[in-house]
C-alpha cells in the first residue's frame, strides 16, 4: 500500500509519515499542490492525504484537478479551518473523507486504513468476527449461538466496528459514523456505549473481542 | 419629565406672566383715560374693561401661543427622538450600521456625525478583537496538531517504561483538552464574526429530544442517575439539525456532569403558546443566585472547586447560548441550590399544518 502525503508543515508531515510507515504503508511526502499533481500522475497511490491549506495551489483545487483527470484515488482532506461548510465542499469536490486539525494520529491512521480497504467490504448480510455474528437485515446479534439483545444505537455501533474489524477506530470516526455528529461533543458518550457493548458481547465470553487501542479508539478483533 | 413638556410649561408660565403685565398695563392705561374723561365715573369700571380685554384678546392669544409653542418644541425635538430611536437600536452586532444624516449642517446633524464616527471606531475595535481570537485559534491548531502527533508517535515506542507511558498519556489528555478549548473558541469567534451559516430545515424536535434522551440514559447510567422523559409532544421547529443536536447533547451532558451520584434528570418537551419549550432539570448542587447571570460567560467557572474535578472546556454554555440565539430562541437557567437546576430552551415553532392545528 502506497500513500501520498501532501502537507507543507514539516513536523506534521514527518510524524504522519512515521505513523503510516509503522503500519507498513509506503509513504511519499510532497509539500505543495503542483508536486502533488505531478506525483499522483506518475505513481499509482492507494490513498492521498491532502492538506487544504497549502502554499500556492490549495488542497481543494488539487483535488478538483485530480478528479478532472479521472484520478479516483481515495483522498482524505486535512484542514485547520474545520468548518461544516468546508467539509461539505470537500466531499462535493470528490474527497472521500475529511479530518479537521488538530487531529489524533490514531484517528488519521484508522481513516487511511478504512480508505485503502474501501470496496473490499463483505457483501454478505451476516457479518462475523470469531464466534460473534451480526445479521444486518434482522439486526440480531449472537455469540456462540446465544442471542444478544441490542438497542438501535448499540446495533449501529457494533455494525460499524464489525465492518471495520481488525482496524482501530478513533472516537471521532465512531461519533461521525454511528451518531452522525460532525462535531466533537466533548462527552464520553463513545466510551460509555463501548462499555455497555462490552458487557453484552464480551463479558460472558472468551476471548475478548472488543479492545481498547492505547491513546485513542477501539478495535474489534480476534487476536490481541 | 420630557424636555418638550418642560419647555411648554415654561413657555406657558412666561405667557401668563406677560398676560398679567399686559393686564396691569391695560388697567392702568384705561383708568388713566377714564379719570381724564369722566372724573365722576367709579374705579370699578376700568377693572371690568381691562378684564374684558384680557379675556377677549389676551387669553386667545395666550392659547394660540401655547399651541404654537407645543408645535414648535415638537418640531424642534422630533429629530432628537428620531436620533434616540436610532441609537437605541445599536448594539454589539450592528455597530457597522450608520444613522442616516440630514446633512443640513445643524447641531443635530453634527451630533449624528459624531455619533457615527464613534460607533465606527467601536466597530473597528470589536472587529479587531474578533479577528484576533479567530487568528489566535487558527494559529494554535498547527502546534496542537504537532504536539498531539509527536506524543502519539512517542507512545508507539515499545521500550517505554510504565511511568513514562503514563506521563505521556496524561500529556496527551491535556493536549486533547486544549484542542477542545481551541475548537470551542474558533466556533464562537466565527459565530461572533457572522461566519457560520446555519442550514435551517423543518425538524421534528420531538425526535431529536427522544434521540438525545437515549444518549442521556447511557451517560447517566455509570453514576446511577435516574433519568425520566416526562413529556414529549410532537413538535416541529425550523433549525440546523447538527447544531440543535449539539445543543441537546451539551445540555444532557451538563445535567449528568453537574449532578450528584444517584441524582435525577428529568427532560420534557411541550408546546407553550407559539414556542417549543424544552426543559431539562437536574438535582445537582445547583448554582448560587449571585453567579447565575454569569453562567453563559465564556470560560466562567462558578465554583473554583469544580475546576479540577469537572473536565470541560468552559465554553459549553456559551456555545449553547449561541446556538439558541441563532435559532431566534431563548435559553434560561433557574436554580435552587442543592435542590434543582432547570434549563429551559424556547424555540419558535415551524409553521406547519400540524403545529397550527
Amino acid at each position: 500500500m502506497r500513500v501520498l502525503v501532501v502537507e507543507d508543515e514539516k513536523k506534521t508531515a514527518s510524524f504522519v509519515r512515521k505513523a503510516l510507515q509503522a503500519e507498513s504503508f509506503a509513504v511519499d511526502v510532497v509539500a505543495n499542490g503542483t508536486d502533488a499533481l505531478f506525483a499522483a500522475a506518475s505513481t499509482p497511490f492507494d490513498a492521498i492525504i491532502l492538506d487544504i491549506m497549502l502554499p500556492g495551489r490549495d488542497g481543494l483545487s488539487v483535488l478538483r484537478q485530480l478528479r478532472e483527470r479521472k484520478n479516483s484515488t481515495p483522498v482524505l482532506l486535512l484542514s485547520a479551518r474545520g468548518e461544516v461548510n468546508e467539509r461539505v465542499e470537500g466531499l462535493n469536490a470528490g474527497a472521500d473523507d475529511y479530518l479537521p486539525k488538530p487531529f489524533e494520529l490514531a484517528e488519521l491512521v484508522a481513516r487511511v486504513r478504512a480508505l485503502t480497504r474501501r470496496g473490499g467490504e463483505s457483501k454478505s448480510s451476516v457479518l462475523s468476527v470469531a464466534d460473534l455474528k451480526l445479521d444486518t437485515v434482522t439486526h440480531k446479534a449472537q455469540r456462540s449461538g446465544k442471542e444478544i439483545e441490542l438497542t438501535m444505537r448499540e446495533y449501529r455501533l457494533l455494525e460499524f466496528l464489525m465492518r471495520s474489524a481488525g482496524r482501530p477506530c478513533g472516537r471521532m470516526m465512531i461519533l461521525e459514523k454511528v451518531w452522525d455528529y460532525n462535531f466533537d461533543p466533548g462527552t464520553n458518550l463513545v466510551d460509555v456505549y463501548i462499555r455497555r457493548l462490552r458487557e453484552k458481547i464480551d463479558a460472558d465470553f472468551e476471548p475478548k473481542l472488543l479492545q481498547t487501542v492505547r491513546g485513542s479508539g477501539y478495535v474489534l478483533r480476534e487476536v490481541p | 419629565m420630557k424636555i418638550r413638556t418642560r419647555l411648554t410649561w415654561w413657555y406657558a408660565g412666561i405667557l401668563v406672566v406677560s398676560l398679567l403685565v399686559m393686564g396691569v398695563g391695560t388697567f392702568q392705561e384705561i383708568s388713566e383715560q377714564l379719570r381724564h374723561d369722566h372724573r365722576n365715573r367709579p374705579e370699578g369700571h376700568a377693572l371690568d374693561e381691562a378684564g374684558e380685554m384680557i379675556f377677549q384678546v389676551g387669553l386667545p392669544a395666550v392659547i394660540l401661543g401655547l399651541i404654537g409653542g407645543w408645535w414648535l418644541t415638537r418640531r424642534a425635538l422630533t429629530p432628537v427622538s428620531k436620533l434616540t430611536d436610532a441609537v437605541e437600536k445599536i448594539h454589539e452586532k450592528n455597530l457597522g450600521e450608520k444613522i442616516p444624516r440630514t446633512n443640513n449642517g445643524d447641531e443635530l446633524d453634527r451630533l449624528t456625525e459624531v455619533f457615527n464616527t464613534m460607533t465606527a471606531r467601536l466597530d473597528n475595535s470589536f472587529q479587531r478583537v474578533r479577528e484576533f481570537t479567530l487568528h489566535a485559534s487558527h494559529e494554535l491548531k498547527t502546534p496542537l496538531t504537532i504536539l498531539c502527533g509527536e506524543i502519539e508517535t512517542a507512545l508507539r515506542d515499545e521500550s517505554l517504561s510504565q511511568s513514562e507511558r503514563e506521563r505521556l498519556l496524561s500529556q496527551l489528555d491535556e493536549v486533547r483538552r486544549l484542542s477542545k478549548i481551541v475548537d470551542g473558541l474558533t466556533l464562537l469567534a466565527k459565530a461572533d464574526a457572522g461566519q457560520i451559516a446555519l442550514k435551517p430545515e423543518p425538524l421534528p424536535f420531538d425526535e431529536l429530544a427522544r434521540d438525545n434522551f437515549a444518549d442521556l440514559q447511557i451517560l447517566a447510567e455509570p453514576q446511577g442517575i435516574k433519568v425520566e422523559l416526562e413529556f414529549c409532544e410532537e413538535i416541529s421547529v425550523r433549525g440546523d439539525r447538527h447544531r440543535l443536536r449539539q445543543l441537546l447533547l451539551n445540555l444532557a451532558d451538563n445535567a449528568v456532569i453537574y449532578n450528584q451520584p444517584h441524582g435525577r434528570v428529568t427532560m420534557s418537551l411541550r408546546r407553550a403558546e407559539n414556542l417549543a419549550e424544552f426543559k431539562i432539570a437536574n438535582t445537582g448542587t445547583g448554582i448560587p443566585p449571585e453567579i447565575l447571570p454569569r453562567v453563559f460567560d465564556r470560560f466562567f467557572r462558578g465554583d473554583p472547586a469544580h475546576e479540577s474535578t469537572i473536565d470541560g472546556c468552559g465554553l459549553g454554555l456559551s456555545i449553547a447560548q449561541w446556538i439558541v440565539s441563532a435559532h431566534n430562541g431563548t435559553i434560561q437557567i433557574e436554580s435552587v441550590p442543592s435542590e434543582i437546576t432547570i434549563v429551559t430552551v424556547r424555540l419558535p415553532l415551524e409553521k406547519t399544518a400540524a403545529n397550527t392545528a
